[in-house]
């Protein structure tokens, strides 16, 4: 599904280059769960932010879904992110103006997704995530944890067949962020989306199929995680 | 989807109150303003265009030559012979009508007399405007002689009652007339506007002037109604043939000029109109943009001040899928949003304000909710705002990168906003400092008129109409009026001391250097006490006295004619007007008769006993004003019963020939009042949101030992320097603006430095008391709060 080669990012400033990543090369399948996983300052966000298109890499080739997307037009990566992309925020990011019903919407209706669907596909997944009581509230009237699942909801929503997730428990405790992690699972193995998320927590990155370990902008360790079920 | 956003953008607007706060005001008062000067200038646009066959409709323009042939001046009156030759020479002729210029004479029922606007004219007028007629048959309404049609306040006023047919009323205590029709009133704007309107039949009987058919009498107006597929040049050549075929004594010229025209270009140059008014409506067209522009650069500015905040949002909706189109959408709907909000606080401003406005350019307008055109121009006005105002801000938002507006690095500050900005907000303060300097010279130049020496003592001196029974009476009323003690001197005389006209050529002197006198002279007919009354300074000579029968046959010259005429011992010398001779007894220093702004024609002061129609009396300050007045009031509503008794104040009458200009300063001071305020409302809301983007930088300053005032100049400077830069580019312009409008006036004030300097100064005052509160309050605010924000 995602494929990069000798992916590098730079700033250059005053002649002196420096380096976010270096020579990333890897894949990533389709139905995989992967944690980028290092220490702050090691690329992970920018990682993620390329995967996602929200970056351009300085150098290297990015194929999505066998398609070079490494300097796609504005219009083809919306119309990526409409279809095949959901995003999960450490912040939530969700739009203050709108209720939990309305963000949750909001996809759809760029996606041109008919009134009486939308309406259905919005109950379904209020109903999956228990919040059905909650939808006309405003992000700032939820908890975190219930702001990161509207967020979650929001990505879903669209049926992408890739999340990506920036610290998704960041800002949560203990508990919200283990549901967080569970819903992750639920959602990779029962419904095969692709899920990388990037992660602190270790406990977060066993919850995946995969690690990748970045150190200084370069892939240190690409490790399989064993399951303990 | 639309439904939607729009729930979306009434919330938004509820969340950032003081920002929309700030946009809907200025907005509402800009749009108030640009409305309410728009609706005057389509008043003024409208002028005489409410009939609907008004296209077609002209007046009789009349050229007036000098002895080279040259046209030196052009005017709307015509001859008495003019239209009926016309109306039968010219086939494209359709409607035609002879027209006094309109008086004010009075008009009873019984003993109920009332002073109002009279006119006469022929029938066809009633074919040219379309009156509404609430009584009677315009077929007929103008046919008998002793017929009159009531407006209908007139009406009201003497019947209260507008159902009056065949009623009789008194015109001028002397013909009974029968009302045979009850129209409604006529338009505010337009020029032949009256209260009543009689037969030109009537006329002929009552003035001789207008029964005897001639061609050099020009004190009448014709209208004609051309059809609507004739060519004007083709009708005017016509015209001319035809008046040279008739009669080769007519050396005036009269071509047709467009009604409709006459009210903003009116002013003609060698016979041709080279503008007049309408200068002033795209004066007041420039301003209305101008104020309607800075209120829109107050909503971009806030906009993209608010773009940190924004870009959040902007981030977010791309990656879940908004293209740029959708965004820029959404922006520019929020802008529609708050514009239309703004149109309807603007409509209730103009509601509350349109009194005064009226009161103030002493006309009554309206909005004309029943016409259409003002339903589009408003909704056009709402789409085009609302894309100026959105515009920018749409287009540069949705411009943001998803991943930097997320990560909370687009500051809104960076070199392209900022520059823009700031480019934003000095062009703002440009125009306001330009309406402040205008605002300035404009009062400068009354102050500096009203400061001028009119040449006569303008204080307790008094006029009123010479009506009815005073110009018989002249004499018993000057008895008792001076033996009352009310009244140290008076006369009576031809034209008001303040009058415009009356010009003549027709003058002979001893040793003149033409055979024929081309200067043109001023008149005044008067008795004895002209002198003296008025206090106007005698060079050499005398007033005319009762002591000297010969005086029957004196003239005084002024000062200007003396020189006109080369005289160099003026008194005794014997000049010749109207076919007799007139002995030079004096000669009085020039004063001001006509405008103020510009030297005045030579004038003569004749002794003639027909020279009646303004008393003009000097009060005896020895008593209570109050007493003066009411004492001439008693003794000549006994004299002269039949008519009401109007005394109007010299020193008012001479306040008002300053009122255009005291008009356009009242204007530019209240306009540049406003771009004040919502320039201002601008500059808090800037300030603001850079007081709130910059609370962690001023917390981490506390920490580190930074005092108040320091903070506060950080926050202020920058503004100063913004409006430093405004003033520096405003002055040239407004100079430049100011010494074209003294241009127009002989007599002009200067423009001086301190013009400049106050305009600034008050401009950076008004400014800095703007924003130094929002400085203060956050520079004192606990740095604590700012930095556990983050």
């Amino acid at each position: 599904m995602i494929e990069l080669k000798n992916i590098e990012k730079y700033y250059a400033n005053k002649g002196v280059k420096s380096y976010i990543l270096r020579h990333v090369t890897t894949s990533i399948k389709q139905g995989e769960f992967v944690s980028i996983m290092g220490p702050s300052g090691a690329g992970k966000s920018t990682l993620l932010n390329i995967l996602g298109m929200l970056e351009e890499p300085t150098y290297g080739q990015y194929e999505f879904m066998g398609e070079d997307v490494v300097s796609l037009n504005e219009r083809k990566r919306i119309e990526l992110y409409r279809n095949h992309i959901g995003f999960v925020f450490q912040a939530y990011h969700l739009i203050d103006e709108m209720t939990v019903a309305e963000n949750i919407e909001a996809p759809l209706l760029y996606k041109k997704v008919p009134g009486s669907e939308r309406k259905s596909r919005v109950a379904d997944i209020l109903d999956r995530f228990n919040m059905v009581a909650k939808s006309d509230l405003f992000p700032n009237q939820l908890s975190g944890g219930q702001q990161q699942l509207v967020g979650i909801a929001r990505a879903l929503v669209a049926q992408p067949s890739i999340i990506l997730a920036d610290e998704p428990t960041g800002n949560l405790q203990s508990a919200q962020a283990l549901q967080i992690m569970d819903l992750f699972k639920k959602l990779n193995e029962e419904e095969g989306i692709t899920i990388v998320q990037v992660t602190h927590s270790e406990v977060n990155a066993a919850y995946g199929s995969r690690i990748l370990h970045l150190l200084d902008g370069v892939i240190k360790e690409d490790v399989t995680v064993q399951q303990t079920v | 989807m639309f439904k939607l956003n729009f729930k979306i953008i009434l919330r938004s607007i509820w969340k950032n109150k003081v920002s929309s706060i700030i946009n809907v005001v200025g907005l509402a008062i800009g749009l108030a303003a640009c409305l309410m000067l728009l609706i005057y200038i389509s008043y003024e646009w409208n002028f005489d265009k409410q009939s609907k066959d008004s296209a077609n409709v002209h007046v009789v323009m009349t050229n007036v030559l000098d002895d080279k042939g040259k046209i030196f001046l052009t005017f709307n009156g015509s001859t008495t012979a003019f239209a009926p030759l016309i109306k039968q020479e010219i086939p494209e002729v359709k409607y035609i009508s002879r027209m006094d210029y309109g008086n004010t004479g009075l008009i009873a029922n019984g003993i109920n007399g009332f002073k109002r606007k009279s006119k006469f004219a022929e029938p066809d007028i009633l074919k040219m405007y379309d009156y509404h007629f609430i009584h009677g048959d315009p077929k007929t309404a103008l046919k008998d002689p002793r017929s009159v049609i009531l407006t209908e306040s007139t009406a009201k006023t003497l019947f209260g009652s507008t159902d009056v047919l065949n009623k009789t009323v008194k015109y001028q205590e002397k013909e009974n007339l029968n009302v045979t029709g009850v129209i409604k009133d006529l338009p505010e704007n337009s020029s032949n506007r009256f209260d009543y309107l009689m037969p030109w039949s009537l006329y002929e009987i009552l003035d001789e002037g207008a029964k005897d058919l001639n061609w050099n009498n020009f004190s009448f107006v014709t209208l004609v109604t051309l059809r609507p597929d004739a060519n004007l040049d083709l009708v005017n050549r016509k015209v001319d043939e035809a008046i040279r075929r008739s009669n080769r004594e007519v050396s005036q010229p009269n071509f047709l000029f467009p009604l409709s025209k006459m009210h903003l270009y009116g002013k003609f140059e060698g016979g041709k109109s080279t503008g007049g008014d309408i200068e002033q409506i795209w004066l007041f067209t420039a301003l209305a943009i101008g104020i309607l522009l800075i209120a829109c650069i107050n909503f971009m500015n806030m906009a993209t001040a608010k773009s940190e905040k924004r870009a959040k949002e902007v981030g977010i909706k791309k990656t879940i899928g908004a293209n740029r189109r959708s965004l820029i959408m959404q922006f520019l709907a929020e802008s529609m949003v708050l514009t239309l909000i703004s149109v309807i606080i603007a409509i209730v401003l103009i509601e509350s304000f349109m009194p005064i406005f009226n009161n103030l350019l002493n006309i009554k307008m309206s909005i004309p909710y029943l016409n259409s055109y003002i339903w589009v121009g408003l909704l056009s006005i709402i789409l085009i705002t609302g894309l100026i105002a959105g515009s920018y801000p749409a287009f540069y938002l949705s411009s943001f990168n998803p991943t930097q507006s997320l990560k909370r690095n687009v500051e809104g500050r960076g070199f392209f906003s900022l520059s823009l900005r700031k480019v934003l907000v000095i062009g703002q303060f440009c125009f306001t400092i330009i309406l402040i300097i205008s605002t300035l010279v404009i009062y400068k130049q009354i102050q500096f008129i009203k400061n001028k020496p009119v040449g006569f003592d303008v204080n307790a001196l008094v006029e009123m109409p010479q009506d009815g029974q005073l110009k018989e009476k002249f004499d018993l009323l000057k008895t008792r009026l001076l033996k009352s003690g009310a009244v140290t001197s008076m006369y009576q005389s031809s034209v008001n001391l303040s009058h415009h006209g009356s010009n003549f050529t027709g003058i002979e002197w001893p040793g003149m250097p033409q055979p024929e006198n081309t200067v043109m002279f001023n008149r005044v007919g008067t008795t004895y006490n002209y002198i003296s009354t008025n206090g106007i300074k005698l060079i050499s000579g005398r007033d005319f006295n009762e002591r000297y029968a010969s005086d029957s046959s004196a003239v005084l010259l002024s000062a200007s004619a003396v020189k006109v005429m080369g005289l160099k011992k003026p008194v005794g010398e014997v000049v010749k007007m109207f076919e007799s001779n007139f002995t030079v007894v004096g000669v009085f220093d020039d004063y001001v008769w006509d405008s103020p702004y510009q030297s005045n024609n030579p004038m003569v002061v004749f002794f003639n006993k027909r020279g009646t129609g303004t008393i003009t009396m000097r009060l005896n300050e020895g008593n209570n004003l109050q007493q003066n007045i009411e004492t001439i009031t008693n003794i000549t509503k006994e004299i002269n019963p039949a008519y009401p008794v109007d005394i109007k104040f010299m020193n008012s009458i001479y306040a008002d020939k300053l009122s255009k200009e005291k008009t356009l300063g009242t204007l530019s001071n209240l306009f540049g009042g406003l771009a004040v305020f919502i320039s201002c409302l601008g500059l808090f809301g800037l300030l603001s949101y850079s007081a709130e983007q910059r609370t962690k930088e001023f917390g981490i300053r506390k920490v580190l030992g930074a005092s108040v005032a320091s903070l506060m100049q950080l926050l202020s400077l920058s503004f100063v320097k913004m409006i430093l830069v405004a003033t520096v580019l405003a002055a040239p312009i407004a100079y430049y603006i100011m010494i074209k409008w003294l241009d127009n006036f002989e007599y002009h004030t200067t423009i001086s430095w301190w013009v400049f300097a106050l305009a600034a100064i008050g401009t950076l005052t008004i400014s800095l008391l703007t924003v130094s509160y929002k400085a203060y309050r956050t520079a004192k605010s606990n740095p604590i709060n700012a930095l556990k924000y983050e």
